[in-house]
């Protein structure tokens, strides 16, 4: 309740400002990056620009009074308030009401159809005297509420440090932010999995006039991906991660669009003996894999590929990624067994047929109620994650300590259609088709394939 | 000197006949073999193995390796089993073969148990009354011996028993349908066939091991029946109703047997009503009972044959003439059969002669500490089976003539 009347104070604010200045992404990245960016357009003009430019600034500040601080502004992607040059505090928040139905649910009806209003995130992100950025952000509705909590040292492109807890560089859908991914769900491999956040310290940058872009990283565990509530369930120690990304595209002129390509590994020591949290969960997070059951004990090794291409209204991303986790001393005598392994992959695409392109579909030009009725993007994915074991030499077997389990898999086809209403508001469609390699291990045992639909309103600034 | 051809290929035929000796399957029936005993071994994660010993208590399962002669099955479930022979030093087992692997078997059995026979100080009294039964005519599980190894280290004599299950009942009734429960002894909820009312307080006394997924009416509403109907106040119509839902002849061989060796945990156990599992027959109300853990059999040697007790259906049998006929007759039966060519006595001597080296070496059973223990049970095994026929032919005869 004490959120209601300034969260419909802030709307309706918002919802009147309508098309502000296009800024590509709004993740705390992505801002990151384009900060970056302005910074090096400004490094890379010649001399003469630059008197040309000083020239302009006075003749500009002889018309436009000096800017005064602290004040409040609200044309970039989050409400702000500049305490000085270089300094200042965004306000951030996403709130979320989520309407599903799904053939996989329980019996129960009710659960077949559900209305989660549960997703409330806020948070604040800001830069100190162009040197230091910060985030901290907070889901409101979890039990453990922090999200991004962390600060950066950003004095030099070619290596930033940040410290604190954020999300492990692996997967290019679960470092996508939230507000901005094109279905409902992240991918399954994504979900299951990509480590997530944790807390660590990571260098990252850009070199190579920057075409290559990297982000390497140590952090006490192996993300919150890779636990559970179950405080029984054991999960890695410390990660190291480096992720390596490339844009090939980058200083070409004329290219259709922006093009990425990357590679991540992660390597955790330590988990010790136990039942291991990783998951084979569907859509609706209903678990396929009985194997959670399974002992693990060891490293933990993950490898990722990833790709994406933008070409003007389209967008095709793709993931492969992998996890092999150790069964060290696991067999009946005391020898390793083969390790668990993880795989997962998806390919995607988007396509606005408003026009918009990918980078600013979420500022639609003609944002409703201003001319237009927004932004409409086509999305499709077809995405797999399947469990199984090392080795396949001998029958498969439900015990925790079979060298060859029986694993699952689950192949996911999703359509959706997503509305940018304006900058703030969107909303999300999409219909979900999952079939189950082995559906004895799934809710519906007996029934391999079952559909959602969900649909999703969201307010995010 | 020539060989003839006919020659080589006999011999040729009987190499390849001893060299595929060992690769030929195995079977339940040499598993339950009774004049050998066999070699178990057991692979557990030491960690499992820490554990299980630590909780066994708990009903909790492990996976294990199980090797016997040429065969090793893969992943079967181990948990601690047992009642008052639940202990770290010398588990009993119960062996799910099919725990994590659906549809594997052990020589055709889905289950086996590996019983420690903790609380037999003499190692064979099951075995013995086991036999016994048998040869009443009364279906028993099948049981050998064993020397259990885990981890390769002496884990000392066992006994393999055949678990009652709808297998069992299969192979004993013929049927294939039939509903089998076990009963589970409380020590606050000692039980002698009083009527207990709601269907709820027999489900937690008697177990389905068949038919698990029907309805609690299905499974429990017979045996509500049953124990009201012998707890009924009409002595006139007792017999007629309570003989719909049980087989009241069967009931009495099965309890003269027990008095016969002097089982004091069984049906009119001193603690209440234990030792037994429930059958009903398939597509009727009607039960029988099947002999379970006879650990505590041939204890006393004098031990009085009862003629009425407080276990409501023996009290309420006896009344009933044939019936009475029928307990006293099973008591001089199997004084007979003990006492024919000192059966009973040889049977004694048959089994330790097969037990004797893996019992002595058995440095984990509950009297280990009393080296001489051993001996002295068997010899007075020994003693009862030279003098407890004659007693109960003694007592038996009293009793006709008291009647």
């Amino acid at each position: 309740m004490p959120l209601i009347l300034p969260t419909a104070a802030l709307v309706a604010v918002l919802a009147r400002l309508g098309a502000a200045p296009i800024l590509p992404q709004d993740t705390a990245q992505a801002e990151a990056k384009d900060s970056a960016k302005k910074k090096d357009k400004e490094k890379q003009k010649k001399p003469e620009d630059k008197g040309d430019d000083q020239e302009k600034a006075r003749s500009q500040a002889s018309r436009n009074p000096k800017p005064e601080y602290p004040s409040f502004r609200l044309d970039g992607d989050h409400p702000s308030v500049h305490l000085g040059k270089g300094t200042h505090l965004d306000f951030r928040g996403r709130f979320a009401a989520d309407r599903t139905a799904s053939d996989a649910a329980s019996d129960d009806p009710v659960e077949r159809s559900t209305i989660d209003l549960g997703k409330k995130r806020l948070g604040v992100s800001g830069e100190i005297a162009n040197a230091v950025e910060f985030q901290i952000e907070a889901e409101l509705s979890d039990t453990d509420p922090w999200r991004d909590v962390y600060g950066e040292f950003k004095s030099f492109d070619v290596a930033r440090v940040r410290g604190g807890k954020f999300k492990i560089p692996f997967s290019l859908d679960e470092n996508t932010g939230a507000s901005r991914l094109d279905f409902m769900f992240r991918s399954l491999a994504a979900t299951h999995l990509a480590p997530g956040r944790d807390q660590g310290v990571m260098v990252h940058g850009r070199v190579g006039k920057k075409l290559i872009g990297y982000e390497a990283g140590v952090f006490a565990h192996d993300g919150k991906n890779a636990r559970t509530n179950n405080a029984a369930k054991v999960y890695a120690g410390q990660t190291q991660a480096v992720r390596v990304t490339v844009e090939p595209l980058r200083h070409v002129k004329d290219a259709i669009g922006g093009l990425s390509l990357g590679v991540a590994l992660t390597r955790s020591d330590d988990i010790p003996e136990g039942v291991s949290a990783l998951r084979g969960q569907t859509v609706l997070s209903q678990n396929f894999f009985t194997g959670s059951d399974y002992f693990v004990k060891g490293r933990r090794r993950r490898l990722g590929v990833e790709m994406e291409f933008r070409p003007g209204p389209a967008s095709i991303k793709s993931e492969w990624m992998r996890v092999e986790t150790d069964r060290q001393g696991q067999s009946v005598e005391d020898t390793d067994l083969s390790p668990i392994v993880g795989e997962g992959w998806y390919v995607s695409g988007t396509v606005a047929v408003t026009g918009e392109k990918k980078n600013t579909v979420h500022r639609p030009k003609k944002p409703l109620f201003q001319g237009g009725f927004g932004a409409i993007e086509l999305a499709a994915r077809l995405e797999n994650l399947k469990f199984k074991s090392g080795s396949a030499a001998e029958r498969p077997s439900r015990s925790p300590r079979a060298d060859t389990i029986i694993g699952n898999g689950d192949q996911v086809t999703t359509v959706g259609v997503n509305w940018y209403i304006n900058r703030f508001f969107k909303v999300q469609a999409n219909f979900i088709k999952e079939k189950l390699d082995d559906p004895s291990q799934g809710p519906l045992p007996g029934q391999a394939s079952f559909n959602t639909k969900a649909i999703r309103l969201q307010f995010s600034f | 000197m020539r060989t003839r051809p006919g020659i080589i290929a006999t011999a040729a035929v009987g190499v390849l006949v001893a060299l595929a000796r060992p690769a030929l399957a195995q079977t339940a029936a040499e598993l339950f073999d009774q004049n050998t005993i066999q070699e178990i071994r057991l692979s557990v994660n030491s960690r499992d193995l820490a554990t299980l010993r630590a909780n066994t208590a708990l009903n909790t399962y492990y996976t294990a390796d199980l090797t016997w002669k040429s065969v090793k099955v893969r992943n079967v479930g181990i948990r601690s089993r047992g009642q008052g022979s639940r202990n770290p030093t010398k588990p009993g087992l119960r062996v799910d073969i099919a725990r994590y692997t659906t549809g594997q078997t052990f020589v055709g059995l889905s289950t086996i148990i590996l019983d420690n026979i903790w609380q037999d100080d003499a190692l064979l009294r099951e075995r013995l009354a086991f036999t016994l039964f048998e040869k009443m005519g009364e279906p028993a599980p099948r049981e050998s011996f064993c020397r259990l190894f885990i981890n390769n280290e002496y884990q000392g004599l066992y006994a393999i028993t055949e678990e009652i299950d709808g297998a069992f009942a299969r192979r004993v009734t013929g049927e294939t349908d039939g509903t089998v429960f076990e009963y589970h002894w409380f020590a606050d909820r000692q039980w002698r066939a009083e009527d207990l009312g709601d269907i709820a307080r027999y489900k937690v006394l008697l177990e389905p091991r068949t038919h698990t997924l029907d309805a609690d009416s299905t499974l429990y509403a017979p045996i509500q029946q049953l124990f009201k109907e012998v707890n009924g106040p009409d002595d006139a119509v007792w017999r007629s109703r309570v003989e719909q839902y049980i087989d009241l002849n069967q009931f009495m061989v099965h309890v003269g047997i027990e008095q016969f060796i002097a089982d004091n945990d069984g049906l009119l156990g001193a603690q209440g009503m234990n030792n037994f599992y429930l059958y009903r027959f398939q597509g009727t109300q009607k039960h029988r009972l099947f002999v379970w853990d006879r650990d505590q059999s041939f204890l006393f040697l004098d031990s009085p044959l009862a003629t009425s007790d407080s276990n409501v259906l023996f009290r309420r049998a006896m009344t009933q003439p044939d019936l009475r006929e029928t307990y006293l007759t099973t008591l001089e039966r199997c004084a007979q059969i003990s006492a024919a060519d000192d059966f009973l006595l040889l049977e004694i001597d048959r089994l330790i002669g097969i037990i004797h080296a893996a019992a002595v070496a058995d440095t984990k059973k509950q009297f280990a500490g009393d080296p001489g223990r051993f001996d002295l049970a068997v010899d007075f095994l020994r003693s009862f089976a030279a003098r407890r026929p004659a007693q109960v032919l003694g007592e038996v005869a009293r009793i006709r003539k008291g009647a």
